[in-house]
């Protein structure tokens, strides 16, 4: 048996309640999670899902009403923020606009008493990292979104945090960049080994990224596991809509179909158009969305919509035909709950 | 002839609309003429006309203005008994806005990051109020409380704490018989009068930071008075030039509160009056005028090469 590899942040049935106490409002309900050293792990949820305040208790902003949070197995309750081995990349970034990219870089370790020749070395250093070497005498406002961002990013690392704590850092980026940026931290991350925990809200940046993952939802952590247990197997139908492209089967379509009378999830690449009949069930073609690789066909059944994901080389029906929709038995996930 | 399908112009006011934005700088112009002439013609003119006067003399045994450009009003200035004047009035402004200041910063932070809601509304009430009532009832009001047979003597008296008042009221220069005869109760009118105009701006300056900047800086390992140091203060610079600048000047300029309040001697303010009224002296009191205006703008110069308006 190996030794376990330890946990640089471990949640301990935390909950966080805000408002009255009478009738408090569960920003986080009960949650138990290990977060493994040097691990890129995603907290994925719909806004107010408890993502942003899991990441603000970990940082300090917030203190959890009950439970515990261990950062590399230490009691984090009575510690500020200021003196916690994490770091946070913030949303809009919050660099300090009356500072130079230089003098924002350098603010953790002039805070931590740094000369002011090693602290602009160390400065133009990880300025260099995030390929932003000459840009140290500006003003924030001076820079693009995605340079901010960089900025953000350095004045983060910097400060050498054994865990780095990114809020949704790719928001507010174009397509373009975002994608970059999401290669760059990844591989930022595998080279520098720091444990990151990313929140998103978006579920390709999630499963494209991340070691593991943790689907949120009212407060609580609906499944937690590999970008591939998450996609492939939802535990429930709210993970199954929200990180997409899957169809959810109600008990009684998914018997019809052939499979168990459960709640099933279907991915749309595993469904194939057939002749009308030959499949396992037949509808009529709805609506046609062109992705570019990919087209996906809504079928109206007699037990509610599928999506098949059409790759392009494929020839596609017209809206309103009636076919036949195929899949390998294998394809059904079983998912839990009735309701 | 017209054959277009957009409705025509009806009435003058639509045609003139239409006319207005078609032409921008037209109304441009209209908005701004009046300002501009006030601004120009009324103030800037006469802050000229004084300038002028100040480069006058007069001439000592007939009283009279002998209108030739000479320096020798401004040498006047340097008198003792002059210059004095200037220095005490000075201090009393440094003294009345670094006070405002460190009584205004706590309040305004309030304001600007903790008060939600009816608090908010209750603070700008609180500090709006004083405004609303007659300056010189204030002041009067002042001398009373500060007065031997005063409520504040009074109220010290009844607490036990004679001796406490008496040892600053025997404090040289600063000290007096009474509070309401000394440089401290001068002081302390002037402090009370001119505080919301340093709590204001300090107020709307706070609250543009952003509370993100304050929990990066958090983040980043600072403890909260280094996060005040490097974070709120510049922040909060221009708000606090702002608030200086005006109780600064005001008490400059102020020549009543020192003539209520106080052990009657001189201030600019009163300089001023005294010499383009009783005296006559209309080219010393606009020398004496130049005074504040010149000490403003060094004041401006130097915060301004000192970075205070970087952030805004």
């Amino acid at each position: 048996m190996p030794l376990a590899t330890p946990l640089a942040v471990e949640f301990d049935n935390v909950t966080r309640h805000f408002g009255p106490a009478g009738a408090p409002v569960r920003a986080v309900d009960g949650v138990s999670v290990g977060i493994t050293e040097g691990c890129f792990f995603a907290m994925l949820g719909p806004s107010g899902s408890g993502k942003t305040t899991c990441l603000r208790l970990i940082s300090g902003f917030e203190r959890p009403t009950s439970g515990h949070i261990r950062i590399f197995g230490q009691n984090s309750e009575a510690i500020p923020p200021n003196r916690r081995p994490v770091n946070t990349v913030f949303q809009d970034y919050a660099l300090f606009p009356h500072l130079t990219v230089r003098d924002n870089v350098a603010y953790g370790p002039r805070m931590a008493g740094v000369d002011r020749r090693t602290r602009h070395a160390a400065a133009e250093e990880m300025l260099a990292l995030v390929k932003l070497s000459g840009y140290g005498d500006r003003k924030p406002a001076a820079l693009s979104g995605g340079q901010r961002q960089r900025v953000a990013l350095a004045r983060a690392l910097v400060n050498r945090p054994r865990v780095l704590l990114l809020d949704e850092p790719l928001g507010a980026l174009d397509l373009k960049l975002r994608e970059a940026m999401q290669e760059e931290l990844k591989s930022l991350q595998q080279s520098l080994g720091i444990t990151f925990v990313f929140v998103t809200h978006d579920q390709g940046e999630a499963l494209s990224m991340a070691d593991r993952v943790a689907v949120f939802n009212d407060g609580k952590i609906v499944q937690e596991g590999t970008p591939q247990d998450i996609y492939e197997r939802p535990r429930t139908r709210f993970v199954a809509d929200f990180v997409g492209s899957a169809n959810v089967l109600s008990p009684e379509l998914s018997a019809r179909a052939g499979g168990p009378a459960r709640w099933t999830s279907l991915r749309g690449e595993a469904v194939a158009l057939t002749a009308p009949g030959a499949g396992r069930i037949t509808g009529t073609v709805r609506s046609l969305r062109y992705m570019g690789a990919v087209t996906r066909v809504t079928v109206a059944t007699p037990g509610g919509d599928l999506t098949a994901t059409v790759p392009a080389a494929l020839p596609l029906p017209a809206q309103g035909a009636t076919v036949g929709l195929h899949w390998p038995a294998d394809a059904l996930h079983e998912m839990e709950g009735g309701a | 002839m017209t054959d277009t399908a957009q409705a025509p112009a009806t009435g003058p006011l639509a045609r003139l609309s239409d006319q207005f934005w078609r032409r921008p700088r037209l109304l441009l112009v209209l908005l701004l003429a009046l300002p501009l002439l006030w601004l120009g013609l009324i103030y800037i003119g006469s802050l000229a006309a004084l300038l002028a006067q100040s480069f006058f003399s007069i001439d000592e045994f007939s009283g009279l203005i002998n209108r030739e450009v000479t320096l020798r009003t401004y040498g006047e200035l340097l008198r003792p008994a002059n210059f004095d004047i200037i220095l005490r009035t000075v201090l009393m402004a440094a003294a009345v806005t670094i006070a405002a200041a460190i009584i205004a910063f706590p309040i305004a932070y309030y304001a600007a990051r903790h008060a939600r809601g009816r608090m908010k509304a209750a603070f700008y009430l609180a500090v709006m109020l004083p405004l609303w009532s007659s300056y010189l009832v204030k002041v009067y009001a002042w001398k009373l409380i500060l007065a031997k047979e005063g409520i504040l003597t009074w109220a010290v008296e009844g607490l036990g704490a004679s001796t406490i008042l008496n040892a600053i009221l025997a404090l040289p220069v600063i000290g007096g018989n009474s509070l309401s005869v000394s440089y401290i109760g001068t002081f302390l009118v002037f402090l009370y009068v001119w505080l919301p105009f340093m709590i204001l701006p300090l107020q709307a300056s706070l609250e543009r930071v952003p509370g993100n900047l304050l929990e990066a800086s958090d983040d980043l390992g600072a403890t909260p008075g280094q996060t005040f140091r490097h974070v709120i203060l510049p922040l909060a610079m221009p708000g606090l030039i702002a608030g200086s600048i005006f109780t600064f000047s005001l008490t400059l300029g102020d020549y009543i509160i020192p003539q209520i309040v106080g052990n009657s001697s001189r201030f600019i303010g009163m300089a001023v009056y005294q010499h383009q009224g009783t005296a006559g002296n209309i080219p010393l009191a606009a020398a004496f005028a130049v005074v504040p205006i010149v000490i403003m703008g060094l004041y401006l110069w130097m915060a301004r090469r000192r970075g205070a308006f970087d952030a805004l």
